[in-house]
């Protein structure tokens, strides 16, 4: 019997020993200073590499200066978009910043998701250009404060310049001068494919490459002087017989190429198009072989995208001053460099580009400012068209199946699509992106 | 009392209904609610009834439904008989034992493990302009430029490309249920109709094929629905080139944001799937009931 009580005993003293330890431990872990965390939910920055970047480096140092730990959330826009709604709907908010593009930050403001980030005040010590203080300006608030920028550019394998048609020069191509227009790239694209046996130029026109962007951005601003309002005009028709002409000598599997950066490392093309993140590996791998250079210019001048991407901060979001301070942290003028340094995005503050080294991000680096420093430039926004962003693509995604590929009557095909191009702007109230909005 | 007395002739009445009413439950759930809320989104606008969604699949320019309508089936009735007809020689094949038997069958059904996704990209790696197949080619001297599979110019090696990934990763579906239907003969059947002197073709028509016939059933519903539903490996190596209607599906909602066009993508694929499968169910059933006896 005695026994027996002694193992009551024991059994009770364990479990008073254990919930003794238990409880000191919740009592150490809750004496501890409770560090704030929030979410921060991306939509760039994604790919593995930029992720690892993000929360190995970046996170880290911020995590370390201010004591805020933040849990970065790699997302892609839709299902941002769907949590974003689904949170604000609920009024249980849970993400603190957003990483967005500016068309996607523009709808979330349009549905009234976002904070006025006004209210913060102005932060210290850097300066934005005047184009993207306007733009992160969205349904009467500041919406977003810009974050990184990126364009589209054009890479050229050195050994295509061995192939340069009469009349251009590697520097005109390189400066972008008044010689390298789409006519000379049409006949140096002709010269390498009869004298190297095969098409030797590419774009990404695959399913979720971004060619589209080389038709509004690029070739309509280049051939028209506006990306939307001149969609069937006379100098629209001449665009599409020039890219009709061009494409015979662009690498067929272009229609399946999502990013550029392996056909060319492969060498399957010497000379391709595509945005600035998306051909990074093929410099950073063979920064010798390659050189950024600008776009060509067409009759209208030389047209080219500049991409926006913004951070902002939801309506009714947790721990807004720490939100603040992370945005305070990935604008200042080194973390815009580090930035520009792994993954490829360009400063929005001007302090920044003092600071820009050498290497292969100079090659790339370079070849954005040579673009953005030709006279002839005519820069161009992508519309902020909210979720009938993949109408607006749409309609000039089918226009080059319907001219180009599949070879239809040019003026029927435009004159069909112009007017669903022009009612996306009519049911959204959204204006005409420049640089349609400002040749008037 | 007395009512207590009637309640095990209603309880034994009602019996079936309630052994399938856990069925039913399932089914309404994760079936038939899906069915209705596709069904909404397809046919409202606003909360009203409207076509909307139909005349924009049926008639706008930018709608490739009856390409993908095309495609689809065109796929479906490429990829299948070959696929039946390979898994079919292979099950006949695995069914004679002979050495190293166990670990071949291994080797034929790895490509099920397979994602469709990286499926296609092992073959669009493989087959692209600079990949495996062109360089073996170039370097055996037996051609002199590559042979081009991707691209809206070559839209036939596309669906070329297409056919010969979907035949290496899915073939061994088919296969493993044709295997299972055939080891599940009975030898003694064969025996006995060996002793009447039937000779091998006799035997495989008159009594493995009819036997086997629940099995190919199956499969050929497994095959087509999944045919009806491909997606994955057509995006990879084709993108949009050749559209099917799952892809336009998923084009639709998620580059496009219009959930009631694609609501009715989904749905048509659901009605071709019900369709195709009754119509297998009516046409092999009676021998299969004769099978049966």
């Amino acid at each position: 019997m005695s026994e027996a009580l002694t193992k009551l005993q024991a059994l009770i003293i364990a479990i008073i020993v254990i919930a003794a330890i238990g409880g000191g431990v919740a009592w150490y872990y809750m004496q501890q200073p409770k560090g704030v965390k929030i979410i921060w939910a991306s939509t760039q920055l994604v790919p593995a590499q930029e992720q690892a970047f993000v929360k190995d480096t970046l996170l880290k140092e911020f995590t370390e200066e201010t004591g805020i730990e933040v849990e970065f959330v790699p997302i892609s826009y839709e299902d941002l978009a769907t949590r974003l709604q689904s949170e604000e709907e609920a009024g249980k908010v849970t993400i603190s910043v957003i990483g967005e593009l500016h068309g996607g930050i523009d709808y979330f403001a349009s549905q009234g998701w976002l904070e006025d980030l006004s209210k913060f005040g102005t932060l210290p010590d850097r300066t934005f250009p005047q184009v993207l203080e306007d733009y992160s300006r969205l349904h009467g608030i500041k919406a977003y404060i810009p974050w990184m920028t990126a364009t589209y550019v054009m890479v050229v394998n050195k050994k295509a310049f061995d192939y340069l048609p009469e009349g251009l020069t590697e520097d005109d191509v390189i400066h972008g001068t008044s010689k390298w227009t789409y006519d000379a790239l049409l006949a140096w694209a002709k010269k390498l494919y009869e004298e190297t046996g095969g098409p030797k130029l590419g774009f990404p026109a695959g399913p979720n490459g971004l060619f589209v962007r080389f038709l509004h951005g690029y070739l309509y601003p280049a051939f028209t002087g506006a990306q939307v309002k001149n969609f069937n005009s006379d100098d629209a028709v001449a665009l599409w017989e020039y890219l009709k002409n061009l494409w015979q000598y662009v690498h067929p599997s272009s229609t399946t190429w999502d990013a550029m950066a392996d056909p060319l490392l492969k060498e399957e093309v010497w000379i391709a198009w595509d945005h600035t993140a998306r051909i990074k590996d093929a410099i950073v791998q063979k920064p010798d072989q390659f050189v950024v250079v600008p776009v060509p210019a067409g009759p209208k001048g030389r047209g080219f995208i500049l991409v926006i991407a913004g951070l902002a901060i939801p309506k009714g979001a947790p721990d807004q001053d720490a939100a603040w301070k992370l945005i305070e942290y990935l604008t200042r003028p080194e973390t815009q460099v580090k930035v520009l340094e792994n993954v490829g995005f360009f400063p929005t503050v001007k302090e920044a580009s003092a600071k820009i080294t050498s290497g292969p991000l100079k090659v790339l680096a370079d070849g954005v400012n040579n673009q953005l420093n030709t006279p002839d430039a005519l820069v161009a926004l992508i519309p902020s068209l909210g979720a009938k962003g993949g109408d607006f693509k749409n309609v000039y995604i089918t226009a080059f199946q319907r001219i180009v590929l599949n070879n239809e009557d040019i003026k029927t095909v435009l004159d069909e699509l112009a007017p669903q191009l022009l009612s996306l702007f009519e049911e959204t109230g959204a204006p005409l992106p420049p640089p349609d909005s400002m040749s008037g | 009392m007395t009512k207590l007395l009637n309640k095990p002739s209603l309880f034994e009445k009602y019996t079936p209904y309630l052994l399938i009413l856990p069925a039913l439950t399932y089914l309404l759930f994760f079936i038939g609610i899906p069915i209705a809320q596709a069904i909404y989104l397809a046919f409202t606008e606003k909360g009203a009834f409207s076509t909307e969604n139909l005349d924009y699949l049926l008639n706008s320019p930018f709608s490739m439904f009856k390409e993908a309508l095309k495609y689809t089936f065109l796929l479906a009735i490429t990829i299948i008989p070959i696929q039946v007809a390979i898994a079919l020689g292979l099950a006949m094949l695995f069914n004679i034992k002979f050495p190293g038997r166990n670990a071949a069958l291994y080797l034929v059904i790895l490509p099920l493990t397979i994602s469709d996704v990286a499926a296609g990209l092992i073959w669009y790696s493989m087959l692209s302009s600079y990949g495996f197949l062109n360089k073996l080619l170039i370097n055996m001297g037996l051609i002199s430029q590559p042979i081009y599979f991707f691209g809206y110019q070559y839209r036939n090696m596309e669906f070329l490309a297409i056919v010969l990934t979907e035949v290496w990763r899915a073939t061994a579906i088919v296969f493993v249920i044709l295997f299972a239907g055939l080891q599940m003969i009975s030898q003694e059947h064969i025996e006995a109709a060996e002793v009447f002197g039937a000779n091998v073709w006799q035997r495989l028509r008159y009594i493995v094929f009819p036997m086997l016939l629940p099995s190919l059933q199956a499969a050929l519903i497994i095959r087509t629905l999944f045919a009806l539903q491909i997606f994955g490996v057509v995006w990879i190596l084709a993108g949009r080139d050749i559209p099917v209607l799952a892809g336009e599906a998923y084009y639709e909602q998620v580059f496009l944001k219009h959930t009631g066009v694609a609501a009715i993508y989904a749905l048509i694929i659901a009605g071709i799937s019900v369709a195709v499968g009754a119509l297998y169910i009516k046409l092999f059933k009676a021998k299969y009931l004769e099978a049966g006896t």
